[in-house]
């Protein structure tokens, strides 16, 4: 996937982190958003969107950052 | 089985809802009905017949007509049995010397200023008339034919679909209340008095001139030729009929297709039909012509590449060589690098297969539909809420409402049989918010002016909704025991904080949404406190970056007032095409089996693989935006589109065609070649709704048969198209008859587990869930606790759209439908509906087209943040300053070039409905235009030359 897809990709999360904000604390929110992807995107999405260490560059908001970390922890207990 | 025609049985006055029962006689025979039935109807519900004109079960009695006189015994004279209530010991006669005389006298008059052409009468053997002077016995006319008459008067033929004949009319005055009572638009009026009494429309003006929509409820009571099809004049009467079900919006309405041989000669309405009730609109009724239209492609089409001409091959080497190139596309780029778009205008059973070979064949969930477009955000948001991706009632149960809120739709527009059924309600009584950026119709129509019309600016309808239950909990209106007891009190509590916090009162809310507080706060109070409250949202609440969050906001205002689970109330949706909920239903999202469960359920999975033998994917599947990245990305590279037009209706056209160019190998199976048929490699036939057998599931959850009528023109229904292609692939299906489709459906979905087609047939329509708890069927949903155990309030935290306005785009664009056309318009542009609406126009207020120089008619730029195109503008105060309004019905118009990607947070609906332009006074089309343009004269040619 391109560089364009994840600029779409963090864009979405960015919308769907700040519309979820109002369901509590950040990092159940962070959950909540990381549940959000799981249930809803395709695994290429959920691929890349992890699989990219996150840096300032990506303008992740914060609860974006918490639902990625909790999605990879998804990913990974899957994979076991 | 054959179903010969015959006129639906019409028992003279409405049935009467009374509770009690009432014993009488009538010509000796005891008869039982409820109090308040017609001495006519109770006659007729035992099986005798009083002649009459003026009456029918359609419409109120009326008692003009003076042939339905009986004698009742211990009564003076001859009372109309239309007019005269049953009374418990009555006894009457219907038939009698004194009664027989006075009918044949009534009879003499009405025939004397009426001509005597019946055997060429376009109505002949299907005429009340006709049938009532046989029944009087009449054999003579006394008075001759010389006298002053109207046998001269001059036929209005404008109407494209009928005509009106004043030389046949009796001035019986069905036609007027029909346009009054059953449709509500009160176009038709009786002008002048005595001799002079003629039937008019508006102003004495020409059907097509006035106010008149086209319906056809004045044809359909017309008891003479007065008002006549056109298609009856052409044909003769039809000799068969099959019951099915309505192929254009939502509402899905029941119909008799009538018959001559293999042709349509007329549809009508079908009075049995629970969704319509005999009534109809200009489509469903008129607008069928489009099935047998020269330009339906009949014959599987395949080419290499899209700058090829077509060329015509046979079924099996079409479904071969699709099946070969996704094979080998897969071979080299992957299972998930193909996938499918299934269609809401084609019936579950075949939506039902695409996704079963989606899934099972392709062997991933790369399935998505027309739905993720428009109410995905209704499945997601009321799911979270309520528990169930579905609306709460029936249509009939607006009947019982007190307070009716319709937000972001235009039912007479879009659902018009719908608004009919509200708009009586509103005559009655019933009060009426509006909430929506324009003046729609229902706003101020006649007899019915809203008690509120919000004019919200687009693209706020959260702040909106919020501040209405801001106002319901600072005033203390909320259902206190109700929320106790039917919802989660946790999150209510939590969600009271969030919604109590002074950022949603309606003075702060008023700068956001453009609505003055004052009003939203009198709505509120009036929603909250004026008994039955039912909402009904359209798209304009779902095609918004928060359409999700709306949706989820009128929920928590329904279960905040207590308006859920009884008659009257409640949420709903109203679905812009005829089966997008029973697309919904049939597992066509990527992350969801049918009956709405995730694909990653085990044991719902495990049931699938076992009935389909194989083993199924776990991940969600691509939605159609997702597809459209992807094949840019070069990731996907085969798609199978069956009954839409993307390329026309999603938004940013640039980046839809840019991305269906990428695709590899475009399966396109439709009736037409649409404009994504122009990108498409394989071209499949589709079967109109006339030619194939199957169910739609209309807004209410309501299943209804949809019967072929005619043979499919290509040979093949849609469904077993799916079939071939799937055993093609190596995925083996093998059913004679979709109600083998449903069977499996019904093993597999507990929502749909007692439904079959010997059941649909035995109760003519069944709303979900039906299984052993609810064998008949649900039509209110939600009656004692919700789905989901305890209501959700969520929470609805307003954020605002990133498309927003600016110096460069300072006007908000916002999109819908028109009564005539129907959603891309591939259907109604190819009937008479053209003569309605020929072409988009832009609706701009006159304070922003002066201020750019613009005058009604003036062609006009629309630039948008994505893309430009040119329509003509119509000057109006419909809308107001700041916003402009089009529609998206005709190609060329390229309305969606300008939406943008952008899309709501939860389901990626596009937000059809925000989009920032600036509007511009110009002298030519844009370039996109001329490139559309272009490009549909190669494509055009390109068909011409394989048909040749």
């Amino acid at each position: 996937m391109s560089q364009p897809q994840l600029q779409r990709l963090i864009k979405m999360i960015n919308q769907i982190a700040l519309n979820m904000s109002a369901n509590g604390d950040p990092k159940m929110v962070g959950y909540q958003v990381a549940q959000h992807l799981e249930k809803f995107w395709s695994p290429p999405m959920k691929n890349l969107i992890t699989e990219q260490p996150i840096d300032a560059q990506m303008a992740l908001s914060p609860i974006a950052q918490i639902a990625i970390g909790d999605l990879r922890r998804m990913q990974l207990a899957k994979r076991v | 089985m054959v179903e010969f025609y015959q006129p639906q049985a019409d028992f003279g006055t409405p049935m009467s809802v009374g509770k009690q029962l009432v014993t009488l006689s009538i010509d000796g025979v005891s008869v039982t009905v409820p109090e308040g039935t017609s001495v006519m109807r109770a006659a007729a519900e035992s099986g005798i017949k009083v002649p009459r004109l003026c009456a029918t079960d359609q419409l109120a009695s009326f008692g003009s007509c003076r042939v339905c006189l009986v004698e009742i015994q211990g009564r003076r004279g001859f009372p109309a049995s239309c007019t005269t209530t049953v009374e418990a010991g009555m006894q009457v006669q219907t038939q009698s010397d004194a009664i027989g005389k006075l009918r044949r006298n009534v009879m003499e008059l009405y025939i004397s200023d009426h001509p005597l052409d019946c055997l060429t009468c376009p109505t002949n053997g299907d005429c009340e008339l006709q049938d009532t002077a046989g029944e009087v016995g009449l054999r003579s006319v006394r008075y001759g034919f010389d006298g002053d008459n109207h046998l001269d008067a001059e036929k209005d033929q404008s109407n494209p679909y009928f005509t009106f004949d004043p030389s046949k009319c009796i001035v019986c005055s069905r036609c007027v209340r029909a346009c009054e009572e059953v449709q509500g638009t009160f176009a038709l009026t009786i002008d002048g008095r005595g001799f002079e009494s003629k039937v008019s429309a508006s102003q004495d003006d020409a059907f097509m001139d006035s106010e008149c929509v086209s319906c056809g409820a004045c044809v359909n009571v017309c008891p003479t030729a007065t008002l006549t099809e056109k298609s009856i004049i052409d044909a003769g009467k039809p000799e068969h009929a099959v019951t099915t079900t309505c192929a254009y919006c939502g509402v899905g309405c029941s119909f008799k297709a009538e018959m001559k041989g293999n042709q349509v000669v007329r549809m009508t309405p079908y009075k049995d039909g629970k969704a319509n009730e005999g009534h109809a609109c200009v489509k469903g009724r008129f607008a069928f012509g489009y099935a047998t239209h020269k330009d339906r492609i009949t014959t599987p089409m395949i080419r290499d590449s899209i700058d090829d001409a077509w060329r015509e091959v046979s079924w099996d080497e079409a479904v071969n060589y699709t099946a070969e190139r996704f094979k080998a596309i897969q071979a080299k780029y992957g299972r998930t690098s193909i996938g499918a778009i299934s269609s809401s205008r084609c019936t579950n059973e075949e939506v039902y297969l695409v996704q079963k070979m989606v899934r099972a064949g392709f062997g991933n969930n790369n399935i998505d539909t027309c739905a993720r477009v428009c109410h995905s955000p209704t499945g997601f948001g009321l799911k979270t809420t309520l528990g169930e991706s579905a609306g709460t009632q029936t249509f009939a149960s607006v009947a019982e409402a007190d307070v009716v809120i319709v937000m972001g739709a235009n039912p007479t527009e879009a659902h018009p049989v719908f608004a009919s059924r509200l708009k009586r309600r509103l005559r009655q009584g019933a009060k009426l918010i509006v909430i929506d950026p324009r003046k729609i119709e229902l706003v101020s129509s006649p007899h019915i002016t809203a008690d509120f019309h919000l004019p919200v600016r687009p693209g706020t309808n959260v702040p909106t909704l919020n501040a209405l239950a801001h106002v319901i909990v600072n005033e203390g209106l909320e259902a206190h025991s109700y929320i106790e007891q039917r919802c989660d009190v946790e999150e209510f509590e939590r969600w009271l904080t969030f919604i109590g916090n002074p950022r949603h009162a309606p003075e702060n809310t008023e700068e956001i949404t453009g609505v003055p507080a004052a009003d939203l706060r009198a709505a509120a109070r009036l929603y909250a406190s004026g008994g039955n409250g039912a909402i009904f949202y359209g798209l304009g609440v779902t095609e918004h970056s928060q359409g999700s969050t709306a949706v989820m906001a009128i929920a928590n205002l329904a279960m905040l007032t207590g308006n859920v689970g009884r008659e009257g109330v409640g949420v709903n949706p109203l679905r812009g095409q005829n089966n997008v909920q029973g697309s919904c239903d049939m597992g066509s999202f990527p992350h969801e089996l049918p009956g709405y469960r995730h694909i990653s359920d085990t044991t719902t999975r495990q049931l699938f693989e076992g009935e389909w033998n194989v083993t199924l994917d776990s991940e969600p599947g691509l939605r159609i935006p997702n597809m459209f990245d992807a094949a840019l990305d070069g990731d996907f590279k085969g798609l199978y589109c069956q009954g839409e037009d993307i390329a026309q209706s999603d938004p940013n056209t640039q980046h839809v065609e840019a991305a269906l160019r990428a695709l590899e190998c475009l399966v396109v199976q439709d009736i037409f070649l649409n404009e994504t048929a122009k990108f498409a490699h394989v071209f499949l036939p589709g079967a109109s709704f006339l030619e194939k057998d199957g169910t739609f599931t209309n807004a209410e959850r309501r299943i209804s048969r949809v019967r072929k009528a005619i043979p499919p023109l290509s040979g093949k229904a849609d469904w077993q198209a799916t079939m071939a292609l799937a055993n093609a692939l190596g995925c083996p299906m093998n059913y004679s008859h979709p109600s083998e489709i449903m069977d499996e459906i019904a093993r597999l979905t507990p929502t749909f587990r007692g439904v079959s087609y010997a059941k649909l047939e035995q109760l003519g329509s069944i709303q979900w869930p039906c299984n052993d708890l609810t064998p008949e069927g649900t039509p209110i949903m939600h009656i004692d606790q919700f789905v989901r155990g305890k209501g959700f309030f969520a929470m609805t935290e307003y954020v605002a759209t990133t498309e927003r306005a600016n110096r460069k785009f300072p006007l908000l664009l916002t999109t819908g439908r028109i009564l005539s056309q129907y959603n891309v318009g591939a259907q109604t542009r190819r009937t008479d509906n053209n003569q309605w609406h020929a072409e988009d126009l832009l609706e701009i207020h006159p304070h922003d087209a002066e201020e750019r120089g613009i005058s009604h008619d003036d062609w006009v730029g629309v630039n948008s943040r994505v893309g430009d195109t040119v329509l003509r503008a119509n000057v109006t105060e419909r809308v107001k300053p700041g916003v402009v309004y089009t529609t998206f019905h005709h190609p060329v118009s390229g309305a969606n070039v300008i939406t943008t990607d952008n899309s709501d947070w939860a389901t990626n609906c596009p937000e059809y409905k925000v989009t920032a332009v600036q509007i511009s006074k110009v002298t030519k089309p844009s370039n996109w235009q001329a490139r559309q343009q272009s490009f549909d004269r190669q494509q055009r040619g390109l068909l011409e030359r394989a048909r040749q």
